[in-house]
C-alpha cells in the first residue's frame, strides 16, 4: 500500500495538482486566438472577426483576444502554451453529447480523470485528492476514488469548536497500531490544517488580485488547498455560459475577461507552487467559422485548448493549422479538429505519474502526444 | 411502537399463510419464520455483553450491515445458545422470499422508476433514474430484513459491475439490477450469469452489441469476452489463453441490443441474435470445440445453432473448475478477510462446484468454515457498510436522501459509479483515505443535521440501558476503558463511537 501519508500531507516536492478548467457551451477558439493573415477567416466573419489592430499579436500568425491580454505575461514568459485546432472526434454538434464523451475519454464508463487517479495507485487517496467547485461532480470525476464537490472550506470540516471530539479521537485512533491508526492521525492532521486555513483571511500572494466572480473565487479556494499541501491531486472548475449563438460579443467578452483575469491571478498567487500544478483549459466544441445573421456563431468542432504551469515549453502556439479554405473545413463549415484533446492531457497526465497508466486513462486511443514540455 | 392495526392484520395473515406453506418443514424453521416476522419494537433491548464481539454478532456484522437496536436479543432467541442462534439466523437468510419485508418494499415503492418495465424506463430523465437507482439501493440495505440478500446484491453489483454512464446503460441499468442482480442473487450461479450476458445493460457497458463478423476482415469486439473470462468466471489467472478470448468473441458474435435512435422506439433495450453477424466457422474454447455450422442448413437450424454457442460458451466457462476457485475466493474475501485463506477458498470453490453454482449451498459451506467463524471485527467496512451500518444501528429514520448519497460520492462509492468492470475494490488499503467523510457523516447524524433522517438519541441511549450498554450496542461488545472514557472525554459520545476505530470494522 502506498503511504497515506504522501497523499493527506503531502511531501512537497512529489504532489503534483492538476486542474481542469472546462469552457462550457462551446467557446469559440476563433474568437480567442485569430489566425491573424489568413482571409478565410476575415471574410466568413465580416462584422465580428478581431482585427489585425486589436489582437495582442503573439507569433506573427496567431493573435490574441484583446480582452485576453492579461494572459500574454503568461505566454511570453513560457508559463502558456495554446494548442489550435483541438478538440474531439465528436461530430454530433451537441452539447451535451460533446461533453460526456470528452469528459469520459470516450464511449465508456466513468470519467478520465476518474480512472487517472484510480490507476495511479490501487492504495489509498487522500481524503482531499480530487475536489470540484460547485455542486455536482462533473463526468470527468465520475468515479474518482474521492470527489469532493465544495464550495467554501466550511466544507472539509468537522465544525467548529470540535477540539473535544478531534482529541478523543486522536486517543483512539493513536491506540491502533495498524493502517487505521495511521490513516486516522494524518486526517486528523489534515483536518487541523484545513481548520486553521478557515479561520484565516485569505491574502493572495505575489500582489495577485482575482476577479469577483465564481470562477476566480473557485480558483482561489483551489490554489489556497494547493498550498496548504493537504494531497490535491486534481481540482476541476467550470466556467459556463459560451453558448454565442447571438451577439458573440456580449456573450465571451465578460467571459474571457473572467477568463483571463482568473488564471492570470492564479499562477501569480501560485509563484513557485505553479512548478509542481499544471491547468488546461478546455471546451466541448469550438464554433462554425461562419458568423451568424445574428453577429452570433453557431456549433463546430475545433477550438483552442490551453497549457498552463511548471516545466510547460510555453510561448508557443502548438497545433497543425489546417487552413479555412473550403476544402479543409468540415462539415457545415467548421474548423477541423486536428489534435485529438488526449493528445494534449497525455504528456500532463505523463507529468503527474501517469506515465503507466494512460491506456487504463483513456482506452483503445492511439497516442500522438503534443510536445508541451519539449 | 404500536402497530396500525392494518398492518397488524397483514403481519398476522402473511405469518399463517407462510405457515400453511411451509408446513413439511422442520418445526424450528417455522418457529424461525414467526420470529422474524415478529415487528420490531422500539423499546429497551439488550445489547451484546461479552468482552470481544460474539458468533451472532459477527454474522449480523458481516452477513448484514449490522445490528439494528434490538436485533441483538430478538435474533438470540433464535437459538439455545449463540452458535445456534447465528446458525438460525444464516440459514433462515438464505431463503429471503420467506422472509416479510413489508416495511422496506413499503418505503421503496416511492420509487417509480424501480418497477418500470424496460421499454418505459426511456421515458424518464437518466437523473432520476440514477438517483431512484441509488437511493433505492442504500434503503434497501438499511430497511431490509433480508440483509444477506441485500449484501449478495452488492457483491454481484460489484461482480457484474455496469458504470451506467455509458450510453444506453443510463436507462438499461435500472433493468438490469432488477433482472439480473436481484432476481439471481441468492439462486443459481449459471442462472445469473446467463441472464447478465443477455442483460442490455450488459451488451452495452462491454460492448457486446457490437460484437459482429459479417466478414472474415471484419475482428470481433473482444471487450465482453475477455471480461466474461478474466472478472465474470474463471479468474486472470485461470488458465485462458488470449485465443481463448478471441474464440469466445466469435462464439458470441451476433447479439445485440436495440438502442436509442434506432427505430421503432418500443423496441429500444430489445436484446435480439443476427446471424448475418454471427461467425458460424468452428472454434475451440478452453480446448472444448465448437463445431463449424454448415451454410447448407436452414435459416432457421442455422439461427438456433449459433444461438446455442452462447449457452454452449456459459456452460464451458461455469463449469471450468478455476471459476469455482474465482468465485470462493472472492466470497471469502468478502466475508472473511482481505487476504481469503486458502482452506476456507478450498471449502467454498467445493460447495460451488458440487452443487453447480448455488449460491446458498456456497454461502452455508462459507458460514461454516472456521476462518469465517474466527476472523472476527477485521475488516475495514468499505464506505456504503459503514453508512448503511451506522444508519442501521442508531436506528435512524431516513428517508435515504441524496444528501447520504453525496457522502457515498465524497468517499468514492456511490452504487453504481465505479467506472471500469471489475467493480469496487474489496480490500481495505483503497478505502483508507475516506476517514474525514466519516466523521463528517458520524456527526451530522449524531446531530440531526441531514434532512429526512433522524435519530432520537436520548431514547435510544435510554433503550440500551444507558450510555454503556450504548457503546455496548455500536461495538458489538464492551467498551474498552478507553473508548468508554473518549465516549465521555468528547462531548459528543454517538459521533465519537460512530468515528471510532472500531465502528469502521466488523
Amino acid at each position: 500500500m502506498a503511504d497515506v501519508q504522501s497523499f493527506v500531507t503531502g511531501n512537497g516536492d512529489e504532489q503534483r495538482t492538476l486542474v481542469v478548467v472546462f469552457l462550457r457551451g462551446g467557446a469559440d477558439g476563433l474568437n480567442m486566438v485569430a489566425p491573424l493573415p489568413d482571409d478565410g477567416y476575415h471574410n466568413a466573419r465580416p462584422r465580428i472577426a478581431i482585427t489585425k489592430s486589436k489582437a495582442v499579436a503573439l507569433d506573427g500568425f496567431y493573435g490574441l483576444n484583446p480582452l485576453l491580454k492579461e494572459l500574454e505575461p503568461l505566454y511570453r514568459d513560457g508559463t502558456l502554451a495554446i494548442i489550435h485546432a483541438a478538440g474531439s472526434e465528436d461530430s454530433t454538434r451537441s452539447h451535451f453529447e460533446a461533453q460526456d464523451l470528452m469528459e469520459h475519454g470516450g464511449i465508456i464508463g466513468g470519467g478520465w480523470l476518474a480512472r487517472f487517479l484510480r490507476a495511479q495507485s490501487n492504495a489509498a487517496a487522500g481524503p482531499l485528492a480530487a475536489v470540484a467547485l460547485g455542486s455536482a461532480v462533473p463526468e470527468c470525476l465520475r468515479g474518482a476514488p474521492t470527489a469532493t464537490v465544495f464550495q467554501s472550506l466550511d466544507d472539509f470540516s468537522l465544525g467548529d469548536n470540535r477540539n473535544r471530539l478531534t482529541e478523543s479521537l486522536g486517543r483512539l485512533y493513536g491506540l491502533q497500531p495498524d493502517d487505521l491508526g495511521r490513516a486516522g492521525r494524518y486526517t486528523l492532521d489534515a483536518v487541523g490544517r484545513i481548520d486553521k486555513l478557515r479561520n484565516a483571511k485569505y491574502h493572495p500572494a505575489n500582489g495577485a488580485v482575482y476577479g469577483a466572480d465564481r470562477f476566480s473565487n473557485g480558483l482561489t479556494q483551489i490554489a489556497r488547498l494547493i498550498k496548504a499541501r493537504v494531497g490535491l491531486q486534481a481540482a476541476s472548475v467550470d466556467l459556463g455560459g459560451w453558448d454565442s449563438h447571438f451577439s458573440q460579443a456580449t456573450v465571451m467578452d465578460p467571459l474571457m475577461l473572467r477568463l483571463a483575469k482568473g488564471l492570470s491571478a492564479f499562477c501569480q498567487d501560485l509563484g513557485r507552487e505553479l512548478d509542481r500544478t499544471t491547468v488546461v483549459v478546455m471546451t466541448e466544441f469550438g464554433r462554425r467559422l461562419e458568423e451568424n445573421s445574428a453577429f452570433g456563431t453557431d456549433h463546430g468542432r475545433g477550438s483552442v485548448m490551453f497549457v498552463l504551469g511548471g516545466g510547460i515549453q510555453g510561448g508557443r502556439v502548438l497545433g497543425k493549422w489546417p487552413g479555412l479554405t473550403k476544402d479543409v473545413l468540415e462539415g457545415p463549415g467548421d474548423l477541423p479538429v486536428t489534435t485529438n484533446y488526449r493528445n494534449v492531457l497525455a504528456p500532463i497526465l505523463e507529468r503527474h505519474g501517469g506515465a503507466g497508466t494512460l491506456g487504463q486513462t483513456f482506452p483503445e486511443f492511439t497516442f500522438d502526444p503534443v510536445r508541451l514540455f519539449g | 411502537m404500536k402497530l396500525p392495526r392494518r398492518k397488524f392484520l397483514k403481519v398476522g395473515a402473511s405469518s399463517v399463510a407462510l405457515l400453511a406453506a411451509t408446513g413439511c418443514d422442520r418445526m424450528p424453521r417455522e418457529l424461525r419464520l414467526l420470529l422474524s416476522l415478529q415487528p420490531k419494537e422500539n423499546g429497551p433491548f439488550q445489547p451484546p455483553a461479552h468482552e470481544s464481539i460474539d458468533l451472532l454478532t459477527h454474522v449480523l456484522n458481516r452477513a448484514a450491515f449490522g445490528a439494528r437496536p434490538g436485533d441483538y436479543e430478538h435474533f438470540k432467541k433464535l437459538g439455545g445458545t449463540l452458535t445456534e442462534a447465528a446458525s438460525a439466523w444464516f440459514e433462515s437468510q438464505l431463503d429471503p422470499d420467506k422472509i416479510d419485508d413489508a416495511d422496506a418494499q413499503y418505503a421503496v415503492r416511492r420509487f417509480e422508476t424501480l418497477n418500470e418495465p424496460l421499454g418505459e424506463l426511456f421515458e424518464y430523465q437518466e437523473d432520476l433514474l440514477q438517483h431512484e437507482l441509488m437511493r433505492g439501493t442504500l434503503a434497501r440495505a438499511v430497511l431490509s430484513e433480508r440483509q444477506l440478500y441485500e449484501v449478495m446484491v452488492q457483491f454481484w453489483s460489484d461482480h457484474f459491475n455496469i458504470d451506467p454512464s455509458k450510453g444506453d446503460c443510463k436507462w438499461l441499468k435500472v433493468a438490469d439490477d432488477r433482472e439480473v442482480i436481484r432476481k439471481h442473487a441468492l439462486g443459481k450461479f449459471p442462472d445469473l450469469l446467463r441472464a447478465s450476458a443477455l442483460s442490455p445493460a450488459m451488451l452495452w457497458y462491454l460492448d457486446g452489441r457490437v460484437n459482429r463478423r459479417e466478414n472474415m476482415a471484419e475482428k470481433p469486439n473482444e471487450n465482453y469476452a475477455r471480461e466474461l473470462l478474466e472478472l465474470h468466471t474463471l479468474g486472470v489467472h485461470g488458465g485462458y489463453s488470449q485465443k481463448d478470448v478471441m474464440e469466445v468473441a466469435r462464439c458470441l458474435t451476433g447479439w445485440t441490443v436495440r438502442s436509442r435512435g434506432q427505430p421503432p422506439n418500443f423496441q429500444i433495450g430489445k436484446v435480439e441474435f443476427n446471424p448475418a453477424h454471427h461467425d458460424f466457422g468452428a472454434k475451440e474454447v478452453l480446448g472444448q470445440r465448437i463445431p463449424a455450422t454448415p451454410a447448407t442448413l436452414p435459416p432457421e437450424e442455422r439461427d438456433r445453432l449459433g444461438q446455442h454457442e452462447l449457452e454452449r460458451i456459459l456452460e464451458i466457462v461455469t463449469r471450468h473448475p478455476s471459476t469455482a476457485q474465482h468465485i470462493g475466493a472472492k466470497l471469502c474475501r468478502h466475508f472473511i478477510a482481505d487476504e481469503p485463506p486458502a482452506n476456507a477458498v478450498s471449502a467454498v470453490a467445493a460447495a460451488f462446484s458440487r452443487t453447480s453454482g448455488d449460491i446458498p449451498a456456497t454461502l452455508r459451506a462459507l458460514f461454516a468454515t472456521d476462518e469465517f467463524r474466527e476472523q472476527r471485527g477485521s475488516k475495514f467496512k468499505r464506505p456504503f457498510n459503514f453508512i448503511v451500518s451506522a444508519l442501521r444501528a442508531t436506528g435512524a429514520r431516513t428517508d435515504a436522501s441524496l444528501e447520504i448519497v453525496d457522502y457515498l460520492h465524497r468517499m468514492g462509492h456511490a452504487p453504481f459509479n465505479y467506472p471500469t468492470p471489475e467493480g469496487y475494490p474489496d480490500k481495505a488499503a483503497p478505502w483508507m483515505g475516506t476517514l474525514l467523510w466519516r466523521w463528517n457523516f458520524a456527526v451530522a447524524l449524531s446531530e440531526n443535521r441531514i434532512k429526512g433522517t433522524q435519530v432520537d438519541f436520548e431514547s435510544l441511549r435510554a433503550n440500551a440501558g444507558g450510555d454503556n450498554g450504548l457503546m455496548a450496542h455500536l461495538l458489538g461488545r464492551k467498551p474498552t476503558p478507553q473508548e468508554a472514557q473518549a465516549y465521555h472525554d468528547s462531548g459528543a459520545g454517538l459521533a465519537l463511537m460512530l468515528a471510532s476505530p472500531a465502528f469502521q470494522r466488523c
